[in-house]
Parts: structure tokens; C-alpha cells; sequence
């Protein structure tokens, strides 16, 4: 998913000549405030009397957790980029994006009051997420943390939050253990693995009822990390109610030299179906290791990561022909929801590049939780945490290829999944579920003397 | 605490007055991020004295004491999760177990001459690294979860029979002050025993040392002993500190560096300077982060960095020799003074000498 950073000095020419523009529609709206309705918000906010109302010196701040340096800061800073353009939806009046508290400046039952992200970096590391988590609680004052990309700095800056008693929105960690563990402040907008591996069983049952592929026997391949642990063991819990049997299972190394054995292995299981979760460079090893040994199964639908990276498919060209995977976000979703199609135009004008998986989740998950504070008409984290309860988004409120937002009994959102998108003529395009697919799946695999 | 007192001129005085101002500070300092800033650098304070045990006074320079920390976090907390052990008793397991530990694998390695010893370390942490990552009993690269203690009104809360504190983390602060007390008494006493002295004679110069009758690999055994039980120790609270650890936040390599950095900058071989080293070196990386980090440009990293490098290049014997030096120039003032040498042999333990 990593793309070259490029600034666009046009784009900047053109964000600084429209900004001091928009500034002034703004100021024209301002009047209206209490009565512009976001245009896509499912529920008229109605403020019960004895709410406690706007801070007082009219700014809500939030703490904003992410990996701004280290192996991650380029996702990390892309985030942040993401999460200051859902900022500016709310803070200034931008009735022509149909997002919730686009329309009219500022916070509306807040008096119109003015959201400020307070950033922190987390390093990437576990220790460094709960001491910011801690700062920001205690030295910042904010109303609420966001956060942290990766998952174990998610639980221990959670931890702070579940300590401070303050609400906590992840929007992009996906391991399932972070809403199973009940915390009663941390909330979810993103998928996590267990919801992501039903999509890609969704996929093969449908692949099945409709191109009557018969696929019913699934090879396991992940790499020996969090991820692909976790992956795996989503998977194989979930085979067993779709009637798919697991022919076996292969665990790799991370960065391996050679995979030939391990691909040997899966020739053995001959199963159907392969699934694997790896990383870049295990993803393109595996490819041409497969291609070497005349592997080939009827289809391959792999978890996300390396066969997502568009650098797999420029490394292994037409070998990559056909090879599925499920993703978070597609740049189909442009065509599909215009929605999404105009915040990526402001992105892509703020940021040199288009949105993508992490930025697209974070830009939603903090839309949530300033709805959330929204409806709370209070700073008052009980207050807060009641109404990212009451959540009730529908599928017009996301740039996601979701249904919507409501959480459930582990305050994880219900309504949030994946796409599959296969490669087809050297492009990812979407062909999983049906409403936001662009082409047909094809299936099954071209063998790999009879491509192009 | 008799011997801290003897090998520094002044007395009993500065240690008093340091220990009542530690254990006032929290009553000053009621704010949540500066505590959290004292309780880390009580935390390494203790882990590079426990560094120091090995590095400094035996001259076995460790890159993997974080395997040792490591130990102990996952000792107490695999205790605590399957067997409901309080931590106070996963504690001093975990620092037996990583004292075997590192009898153990260290037999071999101080086969090993100078450098190559030092990579050894480093590869000792990384295999056990590798090694949690991909251990299901102790839930590999997921991690464990310490579950909250909560009260009746299902919030966490205190409790130190298992602890953990979630309404104040002022008493974390005083657990790890006893913590690093005592890791600090241990120094001392090591310091002064006849096994100090064995090891700074291994350090000086290990064939003297067996020449005179010294048992090298035995005493050397019994340093990295000592020094994997201090950090194993360090490593339960740190996990009760945290509520979470994963191979990558107990094990990892910079983990290792910064513990010997902190004793490395501080002065190598002296009780005060892994203190003074925690004192400057944490304090600076969490502010830089603080003020600087938000913006994403990683400046507050080339300042951290910047001024680790000003430090080694001006004051390569420690931060424990800024002290020295002044002292010299004191006593160089009055008549007659017999410690013109400290501070000039970083390599050789500088207390000890004044007696």
C-alpha cells in the first residue's frame, strides 16, 4: 500500500488560491449556523436542557495518537493529513460535501465551536503510545483520543484512556482482540481481521453460487508475524461453519530467503483455494516460487498486505493476472461513491496523492466520534461516550465501502468490511461485494504458460 | 547505603536530601505527564545499574540485557494470566529464572574475547525475540493483556496486591522508587564486596586477574547473574506499568542500546552515573517528543540524537565526570588532594578509589 510521496507545487497553488475563497463562503454562512442541518446526518440533533454545552473558550481538542516517525510514518503522516481534511469538513462551512457536519462551521450544538487535533507520536511503540496517551489526558486537556494505526500501541494508549475515563476511537488497528477484551471507553470504526476473512469466504461462496466455480478445499499460507498469525487463525475458525474444509496450513518466515519448501507443501495439500497473508517481498516469492514449481491452485484470494501493494504486480507482471485479494479501499469506489471521488480530489490537492486504505478509515472514524461529540451537545466524556453508542450512520455518511456505522455490544462497528479486488489487465479492480464491484470476477486461474 | 555514603565526599548529606526530595516529588508534581517521566527514569535508572553490574564493573560489555527484562515481564505475567499469581510473587520467579537464564547461555559466551562477546549479546536478544514472537503459549507476536482490576462500579482500580493502579499512578511511582533503591543498594554492595573488586580486576586485565588467582568465569558468572535478576525485576513492573507487552516492546534491540546508552553516557562503572544517565537522558527524549514530535518532522529525533553525540564527544568519560572535574578544580585550590586521577580512567570504577 506504500506510494512515493510526491509534492504536486500546483496542487499547493491551487489549495492556497481556493483557501482564503472558501474562508470567505464561510463567513457568509455563519449566520445560519443553528439551522443548517448536515446534509447527510440520519438524526436531527435535539440537545436535552441540561446538557453541558460548549467548552468555554469555544475549541473541542482531541488527541490524535500516530506513528509520525519510524516504519511507519509514511502511513502515519498520510493519516494525518486525512484526519485535518475531515477537520476542515467540520470547521469551516462545506455544504458541497454531503459528509455529516460538513454543512456549517464548527459544532453546531457546540455553539459552533471549533474542533483542534492535538497530534502525538507514537513512535510505533507500545511504551511511547500509553506515555502520549497519558500526556495528552492529562497536559492537553482533550476530549477524546484517536488512534493509534498500530495495534499494540492501540491497547496501551487505550489502556490510558480506560484509566482516565475518556472515550477512545480506533479507526485503523485490526487485530480482533482489542474490542474483544470489553473495554468500556475504546470504540471501532474499522473492520479487524475476523470481519475481513468473512468477506474473503463471502467471496469464494459467491464465486461458487454464481460461476459455479467449485471451490471447497483451502490452503493456508501467512507469514509468522502478528498479522498473519492472527489472519490465520481468523481464517481457520471461520472455514468450518462455510462448509470449505482447511487442507492445510504453512507458516513462512518473514523476509524468507527461499519458499520453495513451502510451497512444495501447499502442492501437496492441493487444496482449491489458497489463501495467504504476507508482506511485499514474501508475496513475490511465493508467486514465482509457485511458478517455478508449477504450482497452481483454481484461485487465490489472499489477506490484504503484500498482494495488495501495487509494487507486486509491477514485480511479478502477468503472473499477478487473476490473483484476488481483499482490501479495505479501492480508488473503484471514486466511480462508485462521488462521495468519495470529491474528498479524494481535496486530498489529492492537500497531499500530492490519492486516498488510500488508512487514511480513507481514519478521515471516517473521525467523522464518527466529532458526530458523536456533536449529538452529546458536551464536552462530558459520559456524555460522548453515550452517543458513539447512539451511533446510527448509513451508507451515504462514508466514503467506505461500508453500510453505515452503529456499534455492537463490544462497541465494534457492525456495518464496516472489506472489498475484493482482483487483477485484471495489471489493474486492482473491484469485483467483491456486487455494489461496489466494477467488473466480474474472473475464475479460474490462467495457467501460467498460457499468459500474455 | 553506608558504602554510597563513604565513596562520596559530603557524606550522608546528598544522599538524604536526594532520596526525601525523591520521595516528595509526587506531592509537588501532581501533573500526570511528568510522573510519568520520574517513574521511566526511575525505570532505567535501575536497569542501567543492573547494565552496570555486568558492562561497567566487569567490563562485559552486554547489547542484550533487554532479553533478561524481557524475562521477567513474561515470567509474571504468564503467571498472573494462567495461575491468577500476584506479580509480587512472579517477580522475584522471574528474576530467578532469568538468573539461571543467563548462567546458562553466558557459560559459553565468556569464551568469547571482547567484541565478539558484545555480538553474541545482541544475538542472544534477538533469538529470544524471535523465539516469544513465535511462541503460542506465550501468545507470540499478539501479546498479553494484563486485564484491569475493576471495582464494583466496573472501573479500574487500585489494588496492591496484584499491582496495579489505575486512579493514581502515584504509588507505580514509589513501587519503582524501591525498585531502583534497592537496585542501587545492590550496586553498592557489590561495589564494595571482595567480588567488586574481583571484577574491576577482570576488567583491568582478565589474564592478571586468573594470574593472580582470580576466578574469572566464576565471578563473571555471578555479575551477569546478579545483573539479569535486577533488570527481570524491573521487567514484572514494567509490564504492570504497561498492562500489555509484546515481544517488540520487552525485547527489542534499541531496548538493549538504550539501557547501555543510559550507562554508557551516565559513566561507565560508577554507582551515580547510570543515575545521572537516566536522569538527563530520559527526561530529554520525553520533552523533545512532547514538544516537538506533533509536527511529524521528526526534529525532536536529530535533537535527541544530536545531543547524545554532543555528550559523547565533550564529556567521553560520563556525565559522572562533569562532578569529578569540578571537584578537582576545588580541591586543586586547597593544598593536597589525592583524586587527580578520577575521572581520567573511565574504564576503571572511580568510587572505591577514595578510600
Amino acid at each position: 500500500m506504500r506510494r512515493h510521496h510526491r509534492w504536486n507545487w500546483n496542487a499547493l497553488a491551487v489549495v492556497g488560491l481556493l483557501a482564503p475563497i472558501l474562508t470567505l463562503s464561510a463567513g457568509g454562512a455563519r449566520g445560519a449556523i443553528q439551522d443548517a442541518t448536515p446534509a447527510a446526518s440520519p438524526v436531527a440533533v435535539e440537545c436535552p436542557p441540561d446538557a453541558a454545552g460548549a467548552p468555554e473558550d469555544g475549541v473541542v481538542r482531541v488527541g490524535v495518537i500516530l506513528p509520525l516517525s519510524g516504519t511507519a510514518a509514511t502511513v502515519g503522516n498520510d493519516e494525518r493529513a486525512a484526519l485535518e481534511l475531515a477537520v476542515e469538513f467540520v470547521n469551516e462551512d462545506r455544504a458541497e460535501v454531503p459528509l455529516p457536519l460538513a454543512a456549517g462551521a464548527g459544532l453546531p450544538t457546540l455553539d459552533g465551536a471549533q474542533v483542534e487535533l492535538v497530534f502525538a507520536d507514537s513512535q510505533g511503540q507500545a511504551e511511547v503510545g500509553q506515555s502520549e496517551a497519558t500526556r495528552l489526558i492529562e497536559d492537553e486537556n482533550v476530549v477524546a483520543l484517536f488512534g493509534a494505526y498500530n495495534s499494540a500501541v492501540t491497547r496501551t494508549a487505550s489502556t490510558a484512556a480506560e484509566r482516565a475515563g475518556i472515550p477512545f476511537l480506533n479507526a485503523e488497528s485490526s487485530s480482533p482482540d482489542l474490542t474483544e477484551q470489553g473495554y468500556y471507553w475504546f470504540f471501532r470504526t474499522s473492520p479487524h481481521d475476523g470481519t475481513f476473512s468473512e468477506g474473503i469466504y463471502d467471496f469464494i461462496e459467491s464465486l461458487n453460487a454464481n460461476q459455479s466455480a467449485g471451490l471447497e478445499t483451502v490452503s493456508l499460507l501467512y507469514e509468522d508475524t502478528d498479522f498473519g498469525v492472527n489472519s490465520a487463525a481468523a481464517l481457520t475458525e471461520q472455514a468450518g461453519t462455510r462448509g470449505l474444509t482447511i487442507a492445510g496450513e504453512v507458516r513462512h518466515a518473514t523476509g524468507a530467503s527461499s519458499l520453495t519448501a513451502e510451497v512444495q507443501a501447499l502442492q501437496q495439500q492441493a487444496a482449491d483455494v489458497l489463501i495467504p497473508s504476507s508482506y511485499t517481498t514474501d508475496a513475490i516469492l511465493t508467486v514465482q516460487t509457485a511458478r517455478q514449481l508449477g504450482y497452481l491452485p483454481q484461485m487465490i484470494v489472499a489477506q490484504d498486505a503484500g498482494y495488495a501493494d501495487p509494487a507486486f504486480v509491477e514485480a511479478v507482471g502477468a503472473d499477478a493476472e487473476g490473483i484476488a485479494t481483499r482490501s479495505a479501499f479501492s480508488p473503484d469506489i471514486f466511480e462508485v461513491k462521488p462521495v468519495a471521488g470529491q474528498v479524494n480530489e481535496l486530498y489529492r490537492a492537500a497531499t500530492g496523492k490519492d486516498l488510500y486504505d488508512v487514511p480513507a478509515r481514519g478521515l471516517t472514524g473521525m467523522l464518527v466520534l466529532l458526530d458523536a461529540i456533536n449529538r452529546a451537545c458536551s464536552t462530558d466524556p459520559e456524555a460522548i461516550h453515550q452517543a458513539l453508542v447512539d451511533t446510527n450512520l448509513g451508507e451515504a455518511d462514508t466514503i467506505m465501502p461500508w453500510t453505515g456505522v452503529t456499534f455492537d455490544d463490544n462497541q465494534q462497528n457492525e456495518l464496516g468490511r472489506g472489498i475484493i479486488v482482483q487483477v485484471q489487465g495489471g489493474q486492482y479492480r473491484t469485483v467483491f461485494p456486487p455494489e461496489f464491484a466494477v467488473v466480474e470476477p474472473v475464475v479460474p486461474l490462467a495457467p501460467w504458460d498460457q499468459r500474455p | 547505603m553506608t558504602g554510597f555514603a563513604r565513596s562520596r565526599p559530603g557524606g550522608w548529606l546528598p544522599v538524604a536530601a536526594t532520596l526525601s526530595a525523591l520521595v516528595v516529588f509526587p506531592l509537588v508534581v501532581d501533573d500526570g505527564s511528568w510522573l510519568n517521566t520520574a517513574v521511566l527514569v526511575l525505570l532505567y535508572a535501575g536497569l542501567a545499574q543492573a547494565w552496570n553490574i555486568l558492562g561497567g564493573f566487569a567490563g562485559q560489555i552486554s547489547l542484550g540485557n533487554a532479553a533478561f527484562f524481557g524475562i521477567g515481564a513474561y515470567t509474571s505475567t504468564v503467571l498472573l494470566d494462567r495461575w491468577n499469581v500476584s506479580p509480587w510473587l512472579g517477580m522475584p520467579i522471574g528474576a530467578v529464572i532469568a538468573a539461571g537464564f543467563a548462567v546458562a547461555v553466558f557459560f559459553p559466551f565468556f569464551r568469547l574475547g571482547g567484541h565478539y562477546f558484545a555480538i553474541a549479546t545482541i544475538a542472544l536478544a534477538e533469538i529470544l525475540l524471535i523465539l516469544f514472537t513465535n511462541w503460542a503459549f506465550v501468545r507470540g507476536a499478539r501479546g498479553m493483556t494484563i486485564p484491569f482490576v475493576r471495582g464494583p462500579d466496573r472501573r479500574p482500580t487500585d489494588s496492591w496486591a496484584f499491582l496495579q493502579f489505575n486512579e493514581s499512578r502515584v504509588p507505580y511511582y514509589y513501587v519503582v522508587l524501591g525498585l531502583a533503591v534497592l537496585a542501587v543498594a545492590i550496586a553498592i554492595a557489590v561495589e564494595r564486596s571482595k567480588l567488586g573488586y574481583y571484577l574491576r580486576a577482570i576488567k583491568n586485565d582478565q589474564q592478571a586477574a586468573r594470574s593472580l588467582g582470580v576466578p574469572v568465569l566464576r565471578y563473571k558468572l555471578i555479575a551477569v547473574a546478579i545483573s539479569a535478576a535486577v533488570s527481570a525485576v524491573f521487567g514484572t513492573f514494567y509490564a504492570q506499568y504497561l498492562l500489555f507487552i509484546d515481544p517488540e516492546t520487552t525485547m527489542r534491540l534499541e531496548l538493549s542500546v538504550l539501557i547501555a546508552l543510559v550507562a554508557i553516557l551516565g559513566g561507565v562503572g560508577t554507582v551515580v552515573g547510570p543515575l545521572l544517565g537516566a536522569l538527563v537522558l530520559i527526561p530529554l527524549s520525553e520533552v523533545t517528543r512532547s514538544q516537538l514530535a506533533g509536527s511529524g518532522n521528526t526534529l525532536d529525533l536529530v535533537l535527541y540524537g544530536g545531543l547524545i553525540m554532543l555528550i559523547a564527544v565533550f564529556q567521553p568519560n560520563g556525565l559522572v565526570a562533569v562532578g569529578d572535574r569540578v571537584r578537582r578544580r576545588r580541591r586543586a585550590v586547597r593544598p593536597a588532594g589525592d583524586g587527580a586521577e578520577r575521572g581520567d580512567a573511565p574504564l576503571v570504577g572511580a568510587p572505591g578509589a577514595g578510600d
